[in-house]
């Protein structure tokens, strides 16, 4: 099998793996990654969002091979600062995952119920804010239609946007796409 | 809303029970609980297997049921919290091992964890504290009634003195457990009743390993099943040779199936390097199957047989009066039929589970709502003893009754032990939705008889339905699963009739027949089960009689449910049906939602109850309805839901935060499933096998307001899982029939002419 050179949160990995093998699973089974999660593997409910070259991208939909050498940042990544998250497992000052305004409005907002969607839909409300810092009401409802929740949430999925994007506006940025 | 909880504290414990990059907690189950629980102190105090109280001032406190994002592991570690004065912020939570000594039965289901835990977690919380405070008062030399606790500290009230819990500890430690020890009054709380956020946010916001499907054990295999699309069959020849040339593929295996099915199904079992060779090698194997007798089977040849059953006698479940003649005497009698259709489950987390059969053993990690029935089921299968069946479970992507059956546990016990290796059973989208446990599909015909006066004499139900009784080869009788939340009459004992979720309503002559359909379709429980379909019939309908004669549908309700001095109620049940309860939820949520005053106009609002599990719900929705969605003959109509108010009685609140969640999104799945659930039937099998065709709702479709009120309470808790659910549908469709005067009789509304926006 051919090496592919995976570049994830800031590291790159060289991966002897099938090359039409979606990302999701080289994510997860190769690189023991598994915040990003298998919901569909049809493209149709969003719980395998990740951002690869900061574009919302489904993990289950996309060929590792045609992710070689793009800038991938998983759920595990989000919010890591520049030195993604080889730099969180190392402690370093200011870059604790989670810090994310995303996954602070998530945490404020108690936003989670079974939670298994979550990490596909911070993903997705992280790439919406980059683009669109203050979204309407109907931006974000428009923004988070891709990501299934069974369990409902998506009265507080819109309030933790809207909290996000305040914070975000108020906050120094460069605190993470 | 506030977070009360420490974040550092839980990723601490994250990252403690991942241990890097290659994230591993399932070597053995009790790894997981060991790797959060962290390592005790000889200092340290543990009167009961719930709770323990380390020198440092941490309080570890075991959840013993599985969280399915219910928010029990959250809720249950509260009420202990809250009866201990522990400080919340130095609590964690873990989630419990399998251990019937320590935790008695284990399993979420019924919306029962806070009732039936709520004595449990209460007398352990109200053991340390009485420790606790014992301890401190002798070292002041003061007497225990002169000491209060708060915060996790003892304080002397005259002398102002105080202590933290955690230099405590040993010496309490020293001392006998109490037999008893007094509760606060529901008056002294000070968490239970505020908004507490998820004790596993941070790991789920960051991406923690927390779920069956992100269980990594040294050596394991990935495993993918391979199951007869026909419902009842079974693998006949196999040809396994392409997919063993696929790489990464290490072996196949044929899984026998048991006799009851929703123990194990048979298939074929691919087992390979990852997930995805596990996927190519399952698709690449060529089976003859055995389809057995309903290979035909259609969903209209359901809805016939439904029918053609509907016309018949049935088996009469209760009969109060006589039906018959009250009918005949009736000014007027309303009629309708209903039907409904099977619905999956769709947890976003397909099935998947963890097995490792070793020197006699079997370790499960993985998604359970049951994990008692799970070691039975699994001991089952493999032949294992069932204290040799060790079980932690891990938080659930979703469950909605699915997990209470195991079969997929068994499947990877049965795997693990035929290939010898630790091995994770994975379903994909397709496996998960085409070899579901069904909500079983069927019909109700239903009668009502009036009075001159408009009044209700007469109520005649045929429930139509599969039965998951009669599925799971139970031995009390098929309609005992179906009939939750029917109507019933005054009888002499109600007893017998609360047993089966019966309503009894005052009405003279009521009776309630039952018809079982013969299919193959595999049936379990599914979020407020029953209720769902038999709310929507009993919902609507009375709205019909009520806008039909002229009267305001909360009057008739308040008239049907009557005075609880009117009901005879026995048993040991400490919170038993009260309609008086039910009442104040219908007159809250009529006054809060503006019902029976003049909605904007083109817009029209509905309203609906029900009673489930010992709580109480009524909503008020408030909607239009639109053009066509497109210009093809017979496209549904759009429907905007503006505002749904939902008024809630589940006794006293636990966690505020979680309640309104379980009630906003219980609403919204209610929604959904209402306007585009279903599983159609063809050739014997599931047509639908994701989510293009298995319609979820979505962001945009969910309504623009859910306004929650819950009644101030100082009954016992309910549940508050499942009440939600089954009173949007009918809310709905009375409000659609108040704008057009059409009445749904089905669902999903997308086949009766309605869409959501």
């Amino acid at each position: 099998m051919p090496s592919i050179s995976l570049s994830v949160n800031g590291r790159t990995h060289a991966l002897e793996l099938d090359p039409e093998m979606p990302l999701l699973w080289a994510l997860r089974d190769s690189l023991g990654l598994v915040g990003t999660k298998f919901g569909c593997g049809g493209g149709f409910c969003g719980a395998c969002t990740v951002h690869v070259d900061g574009a919302a991208t489904r993990a289950c939909m996309l060929p590792v091979g045609k992710a070689a050498g793009r800038a991938i940042t998983t759920i595990e990544g989000l919010g890591a600062g520049a030195g993604g998250y080889d730099q969180v497992r190392a402690g370093a000052e200011g870059s604790e995952p989670g810090s994310h305004p995303v996954q602070r409005a998530w945490v404020e907002l108690d936003v989670a119920q079974c939670g298994y969607c979550q990490a596909g839909q911070i993903m997705t409300a992280a790439a919406l804010l980059a683009r669109t810092p203050n979204p309407s009401d109907e931006e974000i409802a428009a923004g988070m239609n891709g990501n299934l929740c069974r369990c409902g949430t998506y009265m507080r999925i819109r309030e933790a946007v809207r909290r996000a994007a305040s914070m975000a506006t108020s906050s120094a940025p460069g605190e993470g796409r | 809303m506030s977070a009360h909880v420490s974040r550092r504290t839980f990723l601490r414990v994250g990252s403690a029970a991942g241990g890097g990059l290659l994230l591993s907690f399932g070597w053995r189950p009790s790894a997981l609980e060991a790797a959060q629980a962290g390592t005790p102190a000889a200092a340290s105090l543990q009167p009961s297997g719930f709770v323990r109280l380390d020198p440092d001032g941490t309080v570890t406190i075991w959840s013993k049921n599985p969280d399915m994002g219910q928010g029990v592991k959250t809720a249950l570690p509260m009420i202990l919290a809250e009866e201990m004065d522990a400080d919340w912020s130095r609590v964690r939570a873990i989630d419990a091992e399998l251990d019937r000594s320590k935790f008695g039965g284990q399993g979420s289901g019924g919306s029962d964890s806070m009732r039936a835990e709520w004595d449990l977690y209460r007398n352990a919380g109200a053991t340390i504290r009485e420790m606790l405070a014992d301890t401190a008062a002798e070292a002041w030399g003061v007497t225990r009634t002169e000491c209060r606790t708060e915060r996790s500290r003892v304080v002397h009230a005259t002398t102002g003195r105080s202590i933290e819990y955690g230099p405590l500890a040993a010496r309490a430690a020293a001392r006998p457990v109490p037999q008893k020890a007094a509760w606060k009054p529901a008056s002294a709380f000070t968490l239970l009743g505020t908004r507490v956020a998820g004790v596993d946010n941070p790991a789920i916001v960051t991406g923690r390993p927390l779920y069956g499907i992100d269980v990594r054990v040294p050596g394991m295999k990935y495993a993918a099943v391979a199951k007869c699309p026909v419902f009842g069959g079974r693998p006949a020849v196999v040809d396994d040779s392409a997919a063993l040339r696929v790489p990464g593929v290490r072996q196949v295996a044929r899984i026998p199936g048991h006799e009851n099915p929703t123990f194990l199904q048979p298939g074929v079992a691919v087992v390979a390097d990852s997930t995805w060779a596990a996927f190519k090698g399952r698709d690449a194997l060529r089976i003859q199957w055995d389809e057995g007798p309903f290979r035909d089977e259609t969903s209209a040849s359901l809805s016939d047989q439904f029918a053609r059953l509907a016309r018949g006698e049935g088996t009469t479940v209760r009969a109060v009066g006589d039906v018959d003649a009250a009918l005949a005497g009736a000014s007027r009698v309303v009629e309708a039929y209903y039907e409904f259709p099977f619905l999956s489950h769709a947890t976003l987390e397909p099935h998947n589970c963890t097995a490792d059969v070793r020197d006699g053993h079997c370790y499960i990690t993985g998604p359970l709502q049951m994990q008692g029935s799970g070691a039975l089921v699994v001991s089952e299968v493999t032949g294992i003893p069932r204290e040799n069946v060790h079980i932690q479970v891990t938080r659930l992507g979703g469950g909605f009754g699915r997990r209470l059956l195991s079969d997929y546990a068994a499947e990877a016990a049965v795997v693990s032990k035929a290939i010898g290796a630790p091995v994770q059973v994975i379903g994909t989208r397709e496996d998960d939705m085409r070899h579901d446990y069904y909500r079983p599909a069927g019909a109700r015909a239903l009668r009502a008889g009036l009075d001159a006066n408009g009044r209700i004499v007469a109520w005649d139900c045929h429930l139509v339905n599969l039965s998951r009784n009669a599925y799971r080869r139970g031995t009390s009788p098929a309609w005992s699963t179906e009939t939750y939340g029917m109507v019933t009459g005054l009888s002499e004992n109600l007893a017998p009739d609360f047993e089966l979720d019966l309503v009894p309503w005052h009405i003279p002559h009521v009776r309630l027949r039952f018809s079982e359909p013969r299919s193959g379709v595999a049936t379990g429980a599914w979020r407020a089960p029953a209720h769902v379909a038999n709310a929507f019939a009993v919902e609507t309908l009375l709205d019909e009689i009520a806008v039909s004669a002229g009267r305001n549908p909360v009057d008739l309700r308040l008239e049907l449910l009557g005075p609880s001095s009117a009901l005879r109620i026995t048993g040991d049940d400490p919170t038993p049906y009260n309609p008086e309860r039910m009442v104040a939820v219908l007159r809250l949520a009529a006054e809060r939602g503006g019902f029976g005053q003049r909605p904007p106009e083109g817009r029209a609002r509905g309203l609906a109850a029900h009673y489930t599990f010992g709580s109480y719900c009524a909503q008020v929705v408030e909607l239009s309805v639109g053009p066509q969605a497109s210009g093809a003959v017979g496209a549904p109509r759009r429907v905007t839901i503006h505002r749904v108010t939902c008024a809630l009685d589940c006794g006293i609140v636990v966690n505020r935060s979680g309640v309104e969640a379980q009630a906003q999104g219980g609403i919204i799945d209610g929604l959904g499933h209402a306007f585009f659930g279903e599983i159609t039937i063809d050739r014997g099998g599931a047509v639908e096998g994701n989510f293009d065709r298995y319609r979820l709702i979505r962001n945009r479709e969910a309504p623009a307001a859910i306004d929650v009120h819950v009644v101030p309470s100082t009954m016992r808790p309910t549940g508050f899982g499942e009440i939600a659910v089954p009173v949007i549908a009918p809310a709905v469709a009375n409000a659609v029939a108040a704008l057009t005067g059409d009445r749904i009789r089905r669902t999903p509304f997308v086949r009766a002419g309605y869409t959501l926006r």
